[in-house]
């Protein structure tokens, strides 16, 4: 026989099971933070709120990244080949692109990226 | 003194409630200690993930491999001062060259692979590849070299099979050999610092040298979890998950390339036509050696769609994924199996099993 509390704590506990095996078991987290290198200089960590520019000063010039909706690029770059700019935007956690000429990298971090590696 | 009566959970509640604390313990998963990293080497970015290693000891780890990867780095470049430029001055001079110990290992493997190869990885012609001009850190602007400069390399037909390797000499037998270990330093470098992880005692742990990748352990309680990123455009085309330890090297013709008059022309050459091969778009592979699957990715890449399988079995590889100009995906049913997709791919031809 089920008693009133037996009812509310089943309550709790169904609605709580599938909300967790989401939580848990499908990783997918949003990025929330963006880190940046520079060189052989310790990396910078930062939020990826609000939208903003953000210049960095490579051994070759300035590098503008450009970080808007949660998402990240290189806008621009003053490397001849521009590979970094074409590369696009950094969506989800784990993705990062680096202009080699500047050294200078970026990645996307969150608590829980879909890949640990992106393989190309 | 007797026990405090615990209250009696009704049997359905009791398993959910079980449920919920099992739910609950893996939560644990999200506080997983991840350590990364990065530095710039082998004209890329060196990308470390540590799993399970305190910080300490990781950052000391991640500067060992730094210097590890700087000194192979400047050792085995193809066009900047070093060991290996010095090796190919000595070929061109004489015919033959001193090398140490690390250098003479490399060599020989190198060679190894491509004579399984049939030559579709040739690491002797760096004569064409800097023709090409790909020795240089900025991919080259155009136009392509003149076609008769670039028969005349071809017809010398420089191959791993005319260098001997012996008492720290290497002696070529063609005056057309010159080492460019583009297509196989990277792995074999990977490799490298794999066996210094270990020796230092981190066993989870991916190396990514500009996308190109061996991982080992796990990533807690699962496998680590590896995205191969789609040739022709943005995102992943599809997933996988290295058992243990494996490496992932995939070759394609968007890493270094130039267009002129709106053709492409990339950096992974075709031996025996000595311009960019043209049928395929990428060629992945997995293997456990770094340095296997680097040379792999590129000799499929250059046998493109109908003969990758054939090389594939010469070279010992086990699991491939090619996709061609049209777009099609090429696999072994090996490697299908391991595969997860992002999205239906529109058509697979399958080969017979490797």
């Amino acid at each position: 026989m089920m008693t009133r509390a037996d009812r509310v704590l089943m309550a709790i506990v169904l609605c709580a099971l599938p909300l967790l095996y989401l939580h848990i078991w499908t990783d997918q987290e949003p990025a929330t933070m963006l880190r940046m290198q520079v060189a052989d200089m310790d990396a910078t960590v930062t939020p990826l709120t609000p939208d903003r520019h953000v210049q960095l000063a490579g051994p070759i010039g300035e590098s503008i990244i450009e970080i808007r909706a949660g998402q990240a690029r290189f806008l621009d770059s003053p490397c001849p080949g521009k590979v970094c700019v074409h590369s696009g935007w950094l969506r989800e956690a784990g993705q990062l692109a680096a202009c080699l000429p500047n050294r200078i990298s970026i990645q996307l971090l969150g608590s829980r990226p879909r890949f640990d590696a992106i393989n190309f | 003194m007797p026990q405090p009566a615990l209250p009696q959970l009704h049997p359905l509640l009791r398993t959910l409630t079980l449920g919920l604390v099992c739910l609950l313990a893996a939560c644990n998963r999200a506080g997983d200690p991840v350590y990364r990293d990065q530095f710039f080497a082998f004209g890329t970015l060196i990308d470390l993930t540590f799993h399970g290693v305190d910080t300490p000891r990781a950052e000391q780890a991640s500067r060992a491999l730094e210097q590890t990867f700087r000194q192979m780095h400047s050792d085995w470049h193809a066009w900047q001062p070093g060991a290996l430029q010095q090796a190919n001055a000595g070929l061109a001079e004489h015919g033959q060259a001193s090398v140490d110990p690390a250098m003479a290992a490399l060599i020989q493997e190198a060679n190894r692979l491509s004579t399984l190869s049939n030559g579709l990885f040739n690491p002797v012609i760096g004569r064409l590849v800097a023709l090409w001009g790909f020795h240089n850190d900025e991919p080259p602007q155009g136009p392509p070299p003149a076609a008769d400069r670039i028969r005349q390399l071809v017809e010398q037909v420089p191959a791993s099979t005319d260098v001997r390797v012996d008492d720290g000499q290497i002696h070529s037998r063609n005056p057309a050999v010159r080492y460019d270990l583009g297509a196989f330093a990277k792995g074999y470098a990977i490799d490298r610092g794999i066996e210094q992880l270990k020796e230092l005692g981190i066993l989870h742990a991916i190396i990514n040298a500009g996308g190109d990748l061996r991982a080992i352990g796990r990533h807690g309680n699962r496998p680590w979890r590896i995205g191969i990123r789609d040739p022709r455009k943005p995102g992943v085309l599809a997933s996988i998950e290295p058992a243990g330890d494996e490496s992932v090297f995939t070759s394609g013709d968007y890493e270094r390339f130039y267009e002129h008059e709106g053709r492409r022309y990339h950096h992974i050459i075709d031996p025996r036509s000595g311009y960019p091969a043209g049928a395929t778009v990428s060629a992945t592979v997995i293997h456990p050696v770094a340095a296997t699957a680097d040379a792999a990715a590129t000799a499929l890449f250059v046998a493109g769609p109908d003969a990758w399988p054939a090389i594939a079995r010469q070279m010992g590889v086990k699991y491939v994924m090619l996709v061609d100009r049209e777009g099609r995906i090429h696999l072994n049913p090996a490697m299908q199996a391991r595969l997860k997709f992002e999205s239906e791919p529109e058509a697979i031809v399958m080969s017979e099993a490797l």
